[in-house]
């Protein structure tokens, strides 16, 4: 299908639901919103290597197709309505996973439904079209809800004392000393979403077919079950150097300026996610807040899974040489190299799946695939390094 | 009726420096850019091909890290042949490769990008380079080439890297422990007044590096499938091949810490199994010694581990769990007799186990597959205690 035909109106990535969200930019307004329009449509969303693949997407109020859909974000307990219209030719639905009293039910072709609840427990949650299970999903029909809490300084209403800890000690211990240009604590506002899912375009390739022929879809879970077999791996629909180089999926920031990740998996493929350079905390799976917060360096996310980190942004701790020099000061010469045309500066580390098959395009073109950036900015004292302006 | 296209993403202007080096990443070598004195060196060399030899004579080509100084039977082993490392220690790895390029990532331990051995974000070493890093926890962890990873890794490419604590009693004398044992590895230690008393002695060391490999996989070239190189057009589509299967991982053969069994063969794993890692996977221990297990997922799929006797996870990704300051927020894990638990790829767990009774324990690894859920095969082996 020749991409030139046809009229390019969105570009992939995370975007939150908003009415001021415009064109390809995403939003940082903490809009909290408790009304929201979603329309289930289709469109050709373009993979790493250039190959369009047909997604069924929750698209936002500008009808712009998305996948994932676009980010619903709400506050613990407040009442939410979600008005859903159904623009494709078979039931559709939309519900969150594990949260009672959000699902519309079918919702047949040309038709809307709206549902009301109360925002769960902060939190981190998955949306989707539970329809056919797994097919409606796995072709595009599913988003990232969050929940902010209404207080406290962690991302829960109810922390438990381990995650409440762990919260308080930031930028207030030797162990996590605070970035000297903010206050101390995790910054509610620095967190990032990262849903990642798995697409093999065999599926896409049918129902594309039915949607052309303006028939309902003919794809069977249970031959998708048995035969899913992923070329594409994506991360909020991007994949290898333009996820890597996404400001909404990378991770950037100075040392002693932790992040929140918010990790979900919409497909059907067990990812283990490995971060470089810093061990992280587990804080809550599935929405539960952990008792024994562990800190690792790789961690599985099996599909429907919701994982929520904390990355500490500490300097990394196995640098050779004394811990009380600054960085910049230590290692001046690698800061200063340029390999490949590029300057070894800021900090560049990976974070990507360890289930290496997920760092494949096409079943190849190693490392297009499930992959980000982890990028540290500046030293702890507020002084950056080379080239970490506007970062 | 049109369909919306959304576009993958554009490279912004002045990032194509950095998407050209994300496909084609630079060769550098030689010192390294900020030296320190080292306390600890040794050396690696990258890629040597070895035959691993099946029990029913069969033979699969592996890609092993070679290293030079060891006893001539050790040197190009499958795994890799293990580091071991006195805890602070500042190392100096001198890496060399021949032919092609490739790099060594050090899983777990957190350097600078140079010496973090991921090619896209730094370079490939080419001819050799001095890595240098200086790991602060004693614990687990792996080492293994960065480059085309799905293959190189999946191709052997790796080995295991154990950070060893001091003695307690001695604690400003760096050590390292013999493979098998005994030894001493970080835990909690409830009693601790300093951080090295976070410590215990154990008398028996076993690995369980539980891997599987897909014999198609292992007549393919160094740079299967790789993208093309064009510093103009670095993410052109005509860049990617399209017909690669590195995303089509069928296990046939299924290995604990290098002795393999073809899928079809259900024989349990023993130490006469292989003169270097038998007596690693299926261990004796004496009622009232201490026995460590470090576990790994060296695979792409799901692990999943059951004992048949109580054990404690003192340890995951080689940090002891408990130890302040870092791991204030964790705990020991119980791990009563029969409970499973489950690793993805590169997640390691250290377990102690204390038998009170003589005679042999059972244990499983179940590999199963990370789309369908289906078991694959069920390794066993034994833990053979004995009264004295």
């Amino acid at each position: 299908m020749n991409r030139r035909n046809f009229l390019k109106t969105g570009m992939a990535g995370i975007a939150f639901l908003s009415l001021k969200t415009l064109g390809c930019s995403s939003a940082t307004d903490n809009y909290v919103g408790t009304e929201f329009d979603l329309t289930i449509g289709a469109g050709l969303f373009e993979m790493i290597d250039g190959r369009s693949v047909f997604m069924w997407s929750f698209e936002d109020q500008r009808n712009v197709p998305r996948m994932p859909g676009p980010v619903i974000q709400v506050k613990e307990g407040d009442p939410v309505r979600i008005h859903v219209y159904n623009s494709l030719k078979e039931n559709h639905s939309f519900a969150v996973l594990g949260v009672p009293g959000t699902d519309t039910g079918p919702i047949a072709p040309g038709e809307s439904v709206a549902v009301t609840f109360n925002a769960p427990a902060a939190g981190t949650y998955l949306y989707l079209d539970p329809l056919n299970a797994p097919v409606n999903r796995v072709l595009g029909l599913h988003g990232a809800m969050i929940v902010m809490p209404k207080a406290g300084n962690t991302p829960y209403g109810a922390p438990t004392s381990a995650v409440q800890q762990l919260f308080n000690d930031l930028g207030t211990t030797p162990q996590f000393p605070k970035f000297a240009l903010s206050p101390a604590g995790w910054d509610p506002a620095r967190f990032r979403i990262w849903l990642q899912h798995q697409i093999d375009p065999i599926f896409n390739n049918q129902a594309q077919a039915d949607f052309l022929a303006g028939r309902a879809s003919t794809v069977q879970a249970a031959d998708m079950q048995a035969k899913f077999l992923p070329r594409y791996f994506t991360i909020n629909g991007k994949a290898g150097a333009f996820a890597s180089h996404d400001p909404d999926i990378s991770l950037d920031g100075r040392i002693g300026q932790p992040m929140l990740v918010r990790i979900l998996n919409a497909g059907l493929y067990t990812h283990s996610n490995h971060l470089h350079a810093n061990h992280f905390y587990v804080t809550a799976v599935n929405g539960v807040v952990q008792d024994n917060v562990i800190f690792i360096d790789s961690y599985h996310i099996f599909p429907e899974d919701r994982v929520d980190w904390l990355v500490p942004f500490v300097r990394p701790p196995d640098i050779a040489g004394d811990e009380s020099i600054q960085l910049r000061n230590l290692i001046p010469n690698e800061l200063a190299m340029v390999l490949g045309n590029v300057q070894q500066s800021p900090l560049i580390y990976p974070m990507h799946c360890h289930m290496e098959i997920s760092q494949t395009a096409a079943g190849g073109n190693y490392p297009q695939g499930s992959v980000t950036h982890f990028n540290f900015l500046g030293d702890v004292d507020g002084v950056d390094y080379p080239n970490s302006n506007g970062m | 009726m049109a369909l919306p296209i959304v576009s993958r993403g554009t490279v912004p202007a002045g990032e194509l420096p950095e998407f050209h080096k994300f496909v084609c990443p630079p060769g550098s070598g030689g010192d390294n850019p900020d030296p320190l004195p080292a306390t600890f060196s040794f050396k690696r060399n990258l890629l040597v091909g070895i035959d691993l030899n099946l029990p029913d004579g069969g033979k699969v080509p592996m890609w092993v890290i070679e290293d030079p100084d060891a006893p001539s039977a050790q040197q190009r082993t499958f795994p890799s042949r293990t580091i071991r490392i006195p805890q602070g220690a500042l190392v100096h790895a001198d890496v060399g490769c021949q032919g092609n390029t490739h790099t060594i990532h050090w899983h777990g331990i957190e350097p600078t990008p140079m010496n973090d051995g991921v090619g896209h974000t730094s370079f490939e070493v080419d001819g050799h380079f001095n890595y240098q890093f200086q790991p602060r926890q004693a614990g687990t962890f792996f080492y293994h080439c960065h480059k085309n990873t799905v293959l190189h890794f999946e191709m052997g490419l790796y080995g295991l890297l154990i950070i060893d604590p001091p003695d307690p009693a001695a604690p400003a004398v760096p050590v390292t422990y013999s493979v098998g044992g005994p030894g001493f590895v970080a835990r909690f230690n409830p009693l601790a007044l300093v951080s090295t008393d976070h410590a215990i002695h154990y008398d028996v060391e076993a690995f369980w590096v539980a891997d599987s490999i897909d014999s198609r996989w292992h007549t393919l070239g160094h740079n299967a499938f790789m993208q093309k190189c064009d510093d103009q057009h670095p993410v052109d589509p005509d860049t990617f091949t399209q017909d690669g299967f590195l995303n089509d991982f069928r296990p046939d053969i299924f290995v604990l810490t290098g002795i393999p069994r073809r899928i079809n063969d259900t024989t349990p794993f023993a130490a006469t199994d292989s003169p270097l890692f038998g007596s690693l996977v299926a261990p004796t221990v004496k009622v009232g010694q201490t026995l460590l297990i470090r576990v790994l997922n060296a695979d792409y799929i799901i692990q999943r581990f059951t004992l048949g006797v109580d054990a404690e996870v003192i340890a995951m990704d080689g940090h002891a769990l408990g130890v302040p300051p870092f791991q204030k927020y964790s705990n020991l894990i119980p791990l009563p007799s029969g409970t499973p638990f489950q690793l993805t790829s590169a997640m390691r767990w250290d377990l102690i186990v204390k038998p009170t009774v003589a005679g042999p324990i059972p244990a499983t690894v179940e590999f199963i597959n990370q789309i369908t859920g289906k078991l694959l095969y069920t390794a066993r082996t034994t833990i053979t205690v004995t009264q004295d």
